[in-house]
């Protein structure tokens, strides 16, 4: 399975699932964030599920995973895409992402980071 | 995957690529017999659950996905079987919080929630047959 | 029109006994049933002119004259009118007649003309004849009085057939419109850019609480918005489940990035909706629309 491709847009990581990810390409992705946030010492993580039809407890779980070991190394994630059914999805099986920040797409995902990092430079 | 007849099925799940395959092949029976869209997702999830539980504690086991009609009603019945070391508790693991150590639990009664009709057979050293059934609206 | 005429004859209980029922409520005896036909040749030979003068005196009133737009309608009515008030006289009183009788409080409530018009038209008439026969046997006026005493019986159990067919049908419209509006589609309303508006009105049953959960996240998703007010005034009942419904929709809307503002709930609701675990800070509790939208621009202004 091909490698799910992570820009980098300043300090700002964007995530980009293309397809259906397995619970061990999960895994590795997970790995990979962490590896390349310190590599590139990256402020803000965007992991953009938009593509995903289905979440989950798995990757649920794994999202909330990425974005503790992300926050320990004082960064921030957000997962953006989530589609409306797959919302609904998650809530009527009770899936949280419970300390995991949440927006429409990548413009607001962007815009939540940018924000961020404004108040923490002023 | 086997093709029992148009409407039926049968996949061998033994992998995590297995899972997502059975969880694809779900919504797309899902799609065919009209589910709306948030019922697809909840069918391919609940799938997916079921399916992982095969591969996690079984290592291989098997999941039947077909239409199913009842009085005036159409809907998809999934039947997720394993031969592995089966569930001690099956009333603890209908619970919601129940969790086995290594991993969060099996996601069952939030499965039971999103679907019509649910039932599992289990006792230790014969496996786990879950079977639930949900009707297009 | 059979199948209205026979589900209100239900709804006035089993037939023939129902009928002796009312009979004997209205005291109506066999003695006056042959008063009122001895009356039958009498009412034959007036009714023809009694129907004109009340015609007369319906058009002279301008909201009575309205329902009667041209001479077609006119002439149709009076004919039948005219078979109505001879079949007064007739003595009868069995399930037929009964059937006629209940269908004209359907027709009356069809046509929009009230128990005011009815009750009226029928005055008119037996005030009228009750006029006539006295003139006719002036010679014998208590027996006029007696023959007139038993047509007021008759005239009275047609009306509470009438009027209680009319209020049933009443009710069954004001039903059918109730369950119309309960089940018009919920507006999503842009107030401006990222901002929306869901006023939900009626009952919220699942399948109508998840058509509009659906219909609300695709809106977040396509109009962009980041924060909502749903204003729950016009919601007839709120109890656990929907209120888990609620919450179920504002969970989701925010896993899709959205922030909820509730409006239009008493306290006691919004007590209970914190003891589900709904936020307190999202639930403005003043029933106050316009608090809620000024709450919601707040947190708009906080988001961009």
């Amino acid at each position: 399975m091909a490698q799910v491709p992570i820009l980098h847009q300043g300090d700002i990581m964007i995530v980009s699932i293309q397809s259906a990810l397995t619970d061990s390409d999960m895994l590795e992705l997970q790995g990979r964030i962490l590896e390349e946030l310190v590599r590139f010492g990256a402020t803000g993580v965007i992991i953009d599920v938009s593509v995903l039809d289905v979440l989950d407890s798995f990757a649920t779980r794994t999202l909330c995973h990425i974005a503790s070991a992300v926050q320990l190394r004082g960064a921030k994630t957000v997962v953006v895409g989530i589609q409306p059914e797959v919302a609904l999805s998650m809530v009527l099986l009770g899936l949280t992402l419970n300390d995991v920040e949440s927006a429409l797409d990548l413009d607001a995902g962007l815009d939540i980071l940018w924000r961020r990092a404004a108040r923490a430079g002023a | 995957m086997q093709v029992l007849d148009q409407a039926t099925t049968c996949h061998g799940v033994a992998s995590d690529a297995d899972v997502v395959r059975a969880r694809q092949q779900g919504r797309s029976l899902a799609t065919r017999l009209g589910f709306g869209r948030p019922d697809q997702a909840l069918i391919a999830t609940a799938i997916s659950e079921l399916a992982r539980n095969i591969v996690n504690y079984a290592k291989r086991g098997e999941i039947e996905i077909s239409e199913i009609r009842r009085d005036n009603r159409t809907g998809v019945l999934v039947v997720a079987r394993d031969q592995g070391p089966g569930i001690d508790d099956i009333q603890a693991a209908m619970t919601d919080g129940f969790s086995t150590g290594d991993s969060l639990g099996l996601g069952l009664p939030g499965t039971k929630r999103i679907v019509d009709e649910f039932d599992i057979q289990s006792a230790p050293g014969q496996g786990v047959t879950v079977r639930f059934v949900k009707w297009v609206l | 029109m059979e199948q209205t005429t026979s589900s209100s004859i239900d709804d006035l209980g089993s037939q023939d006994q129902s009928i002796m029922a009312r009979l004997a409520w209205c005291a109506i005896e066999k003695a006056d049933l042959e008063r009122v036909r001895e009356l039958a040749p009498f009412a034959e030979d007036i009714a023809d002119m009694v129907i004109e003068r009340f015609y007369e005196h319906v058009l002279s009133f301008d909201h009575a004259a309205a329902m009667f737009a041209n001479e077609g309608i006119i002439e149709r009515v009076k004919a039948g009118q005219r078979r109505y008030f001879l079949e007064l006289t007739s003595g009868r009183c069995d399930e037929q007649y009964v059937q006629n009788r209940v269908r004209i409080g359907e027709i009356h409530e069809r046509s929009g003309i009230g128990p005011d018009l009815y009750i009226g038209a029928y005055d008119y008439y037996l005030h009228q004849l009750g006029r006539l026969l006295l003139e006719r046997q002036s010679d014998n006026p208590r027996h006029a009085f007696e023959l007139y005493l038993s047509l007021q019986k008759m005239a009275h159990f047609d009306m509470a057939l009438a009027l209680e067919t009319y209020v049933n049908a009443r009710e069954r419209t004001i039903e059918a419109q109730q369950r119309e509006i309960s089940e018009l589609p919920t507006p999503v309303l842009q107030l401006k850019e990222g901002l929306l508006l869901i006023p939900v009105v009626g009952t919220l049953d699942s399948y109508r609480a998840r058509a509009l959960t659906i219909e609300l996240l695709d809106a977040i998703k396509s109009l962009r918005a980041k924060v909502l007010v749903l204003d729950i005034t016009g919601v007839s009942a709120v109890d656990s489940a929907v209120a888990n419904h609620l919450l179920q929709t504002m969970t989701a809307a925010r896993l899709m990035g959205a922030h909820s503002i509730v409006t239009g709930i008493s306290v006691s609701v919004a007590q209970a909706l914190v003891k589900i675990g709904v936020g307190g800070d999202v639930l403005n509790t003043f029933g106050d629309l316009q608090r809620g939208i000024e709450q919601a621009e707040k947190l708009l202004a906080g988001t961009i």
